[in-house]
């Protein structure tokens, strides 16, 4: 068979076979090394979490042995459960590569809309206060995509619309829900098979969250669009309409943790969950979901969320200044994102 | 050598994963010369410009300037060795003003504690345009300038460089007529002839002719060497093509004896079809199992016609038939869902997801194919990739492997592998060898052939008009936005090159 007289290759002058070309090239074996480095550091990644919450409860179980008994840490675990819930929705959209800084007012806004409509309407209130959530983050969503508006800046723009929403409708003060009102939210501080009811919720949203991004369409494009935007786009995948369902997920769960908050405590307020926009995500971060997108999930959540709690208790035992704290979690999420960011991916940051 | 050289490369060779870019390349540049710079796509013309701008190093070889060894680590360094570039790719800043544009970067001298002196700097400026005789306001914003004039603002900051160095100047023009009109080529080519007594040039073009007329000497570039060097009054078109090329086509090499009569079958077609300022009026046929191939340079419409086909960039007039069916393609879902496929000339970014393994970027444009009752099944999925690198013979460790770590030939087998899945009837063939080696490529070559057996239609368009020739059944030809002229491409009646040539320069 007669050959063109191509260029020869540097490494042989004879033109491998296109069958034989594999095994001559570099691809291959090259191939394999960086994909075994990679895995060996990538799996320490993943396990980096779970190794860190190991090592927090072991440590103050040191410090405090009452910590380790078996009612201590569900109460932790229930503590962790709203957290939870508030950060897995915003993890499908800090996938994508974006972010939803409204979850916190939606989260408040959902308790005042429960702590008003429940003495009138019963368990309506519920599922009302749920639909607000949706509604919203899918607005969010559509403006994001529509306009092209960064998603910091559409999900800020919505939470300041929020936040205000919620003073006028609870005037400026937090609501408490009466004795008629609190019956249909018994079932939030009750318990099952000896578990609290949240725990029921929080595992339900986790078994959820982790199947659907596993065997879901929704799940899967996530991913791949959080990962290659463009090449996901230009296979035929409707890049926008996944991602106003990331960001509907994310206010409808926003909302439940809102629900949920407003049954333990009792009450509405329009400042219920200021404090919870940067534990929540830095749980989705310290979880080990990429600031970046395209890595991560529902099951790291939840660990970034046991972390964020029991760092929480942490600082109680040790003594600090419940109002410091947010200086401690401020700090874990950019020592976190430092730590989890591949920065050789990345030419320019904005 | 009757002139002492001011630049020289002796020996120099620059590999990119493992593609032999530039193999032992030696050229020298004479005070005063213009030398002219032919050679196929991929011959290696860019990677010379670009090492001798300092974008690139050579891996080895040297580079020598008035006979004392340079090194180049950075264009900067390349400026104040008085070497200036003006790309293909206009590099100005369009939101800064014509005289921050020339001076960019310098700005330190004209402040005085950090302050600049506009005055100072438009008067500078002003000088640099005069060189160029570009009559025009230095505090204007770059992007209210007309192309010519932006290309004419290149020029006159590589000029600038006069003032940083005491010798003569060394200015690359990457392909910097191929936007141009002919009146503004002619004010192009008048400049720089009046400009030799500053500078010598080194020019790149594709429009052979333009060379001969503009060079002092040429230097014909194949598959990363020099296989040429001549008086540019001593050679012609026809010889500089023929080197260029420097061999027949060898329809083996396409597969042509593989090339069958397409159906008759219309998949496609394309009536008075316009996208405004980009192209017009592009009229096609393209039946079951045929290869159209679309010839062109940058700026002929080609690439933008592409992108229509897939939904990038919707029609703004004409018609476009697909299956029998009128329409608009304003999204790729929109082509994908109509059984259209593409594959893209940015394989890494829009063929691939390169972070995720190759399973779910095989089902990324056809995830249907493995779900039941709303849940993928992970098994189904893949068996079915596994089945796709079995076929395609793609060569990786496993179908787990990241997309990122496979050679480029192999990542172009995982983008068919998607298109294949989703059982495409037409696919978008955008550039499909590019930076692949010679035995990828003849696997690419022999997919292709094998889909048009299956009655796929393919849209091609190639990095080099052999490949063109040798692969389509038919050809259109486009210059400036418009069809110049149609082939007939069948085993046996492929025209030649310089017919094809004829009609897009």
């Amino acid at each position: 068979m007669e050959r063109p007289p191509w260029r020869g290759l540097g490494h042989s002058a004879v033109l491998p076979r296109p069958r034989d070309y594999g095994a001559t090239g570099t691809g291959r074996g090259l191939g394999e090394m960086t994909t075994l480095k990679k895995n060996y550091r990538e799996q320490i990644r993943a396990l980096a979490p779970v190794l860190v919450l190991a090592g927090l409860v072991l440590g103050i179980g040191a410090l405090r042995p009452g910590f380790l008994n078996w009612d201590s840490l569900i109460v932790t675990v229930a503590n962790t459960a709203i957290l939870f819930i508030l950060a897995a929705g915003s993890t499908f959209v800090v996938m994508l590569g974006s972010i939803d800084l409204s979850i916190q007012a939606i989260c408040s806004f959902a308790s005042v809309i429960v702590a008003v409509m429940l003495p009138g309407y019963g368990y309506a209130a519920i599922p009302v206060a749920v639909a607000m959530g949706l509604v919203t983050g899918t607005i969010s969503g559509l403006f994001h995509v529509w306009l092209k508006i960064p998603s910091f800046i559409v999900t800020l723009a919505t939470s300041g619309l929020l936040v205000s929403a919620a003073l006028l409708l609870s005037h400026e003060r937090a609501i408490s829900i009466d004795e008629a009102g609190r019956a249909h939210l018994t079932w939030v501080n009750g318990e099952f098979l000896r578990l609290p009811n949240v725990i029921w919720v929080a595992a339900l949203i986790a078994v959820f969250g982790i199947w659907s991004q596993k065997y879901t369409a929704f799940g899967r494009y996530s991913i791949a669009i959080g990962a290659g935007e463009p090449a996901t786009w230009a296979s035929g995948v409707r890049v926008n309409r996944y991602k106003v369902i990331a960001f509907a997920v994310s206010g409808a769960l926003a909302a439940l943790a809102g629900v949920l908050m407003a049954g333990r405590e009792g009450s509405g307020s329009p400042t219920l969950a200021d404090q919870l926009l940067l534990p929540a995500i830095a749980a989705v971060i310290v979880g080990g979901t990429a600031i970046t997108g395209g890595a991560g999930g529902i099951g790291r959540t939840a660990v970034g969320a046991l972390i964020i709690t029991i760092v929480r208790v942490g600082m109680t035992f040790i003594g600090v200044n419940i109002f410091a704290q947010q200086i401690v979690f401020g700090l874990v999420l950019v020592l976190a994102v430092a730590l989890t960011i591949d920065r050789t991916k990345i030419v320019i940051v904005k | 050598m009757s002139e002492k050289a001011l630049l020289n490369l002796t020996n120099v060779s620059k590999a990119f994963a493992g593609v032999q870019a530039l193999d032992r390349v030696s050229i020298e540049i004479r005070p005063g010369e213009v030398v002219g710079l032919v050679g196929e796509n991929g011959a290696g013309k860019s990677t010379l410009i670009r090492i001798l701008a300092g974008v690139y190093r050579p891996d080895s070889g040297t580079l020598a300037l008035e006979g004392k060894p340079l090194v180049l680590a950075s264009p900067r360094e390349a400026n104040l060795q008085g070497i200036g570039i003006v790309f293909q790719e206009q590099s100005l800043l369009p939101n800064l003003t014509v005289a921050e544009n020339i001076y960019l970067g310098q700005e330190k001298e004209f402040s005085r504690w950090g302050v600049i002196s506009w005055s100072a700097l438009h008067t500078a400026a002003k000088r640099q345009l005069e060189k160029v005789q570009l009559n025009i306001d230095p505090a204007a914003r770059t992007a209210h300038l007309t192309f010519a004039e932006r290309q004419m603002v290149e020029l006159a900051k590589a000029l600038a460089l006069e003032e940083r160095t005491e010798r003569h100047l060394v200015i690359l023009l990457d392909e910097p007529t191929s936007v141009l009109e002919q009146r503004e080529i002619d004010i192009l080519f008048e400049r720089v002839r009046a400009l030799r007594s500053r500078a010598s040039f080194v020019f790149v073009s594709h429009r052979l002719d333009e060379v001969l007329q503009i060079s002092d000497r040429v230097y014909v570039m194949k598959d990363g060497k020099v296989v040429a060097e001549m008086p540019a009054g001593e050679t012609s078109v026809p010889e500089l093509h023929r080197l260029m090329v420097g061999r027949e086509l060898h329809a083996e090499y396409y597969r042509e004896a593989r090339q069958q009569a397409p159906a008759a079958n219309v998949a496609m077609q394309a009536d008075g079809l316009t996208v405004e300022g980009a192209y017009r009026q592009v009229d096609f046929t393209l039946r079951e199992g045929e290869i159209l191939g679309i010839a062109g340079v940058i700026g002929s419409g080609r690439e933008e016609l592409t992108r229509t086909l897939f939904g990038f960039r919707p029609h703004s007039a004409g018609k476009l038939t697909v299956a029998g069916k009128k329409v608009r393609l304003t999204s790729p879902d929109q082509a994908a869902a109509l059984g259209i496929g593409y594959i893209p000339r940015e394989r890494r970014t829009e063929g691939l997801v390169l972070t995720l393994p190759i399973v779910p970027n095989i089902t990324l444009a056809s995830l249907g194919t493995v779900m039941k009752a709303g849940a993928i099944q992970g098994a189904k999925e893949r068996r079915l990739a596994e089945s796709w690198v079995e076929k395609l013979r793609v060569r990786t460790p496993g179908v787990d492997a990241l997309c990122l770590n496979l050679s480029g030939g192999n990542q172009q087998k995982v983008v068919l592998s998607k298109w294949m899945n989703a059982r495409s009837k037409i696919l978008i063939f955008d550039h499909p060898t590019r930076g692949l080696d010679v035995g990828a490529k003849e696997e690419v070559y022999d997919m292709m052939r094998t889909l048009s057996e299956q009655g796929i239609a393919i849209v091609l368009t190639a990095d080099t008009l052999e490949e063109t020739i040798g692969l389509s059944h038919s050809i259109i030809v486009m210059r400036d936005g418009e069809v110049t002229a149609r082939f007939d491409a069948s085993p046996g009646k492929k025209p030649v090159q310089v017919d094809l040539i004829r009609h897009m320069v």
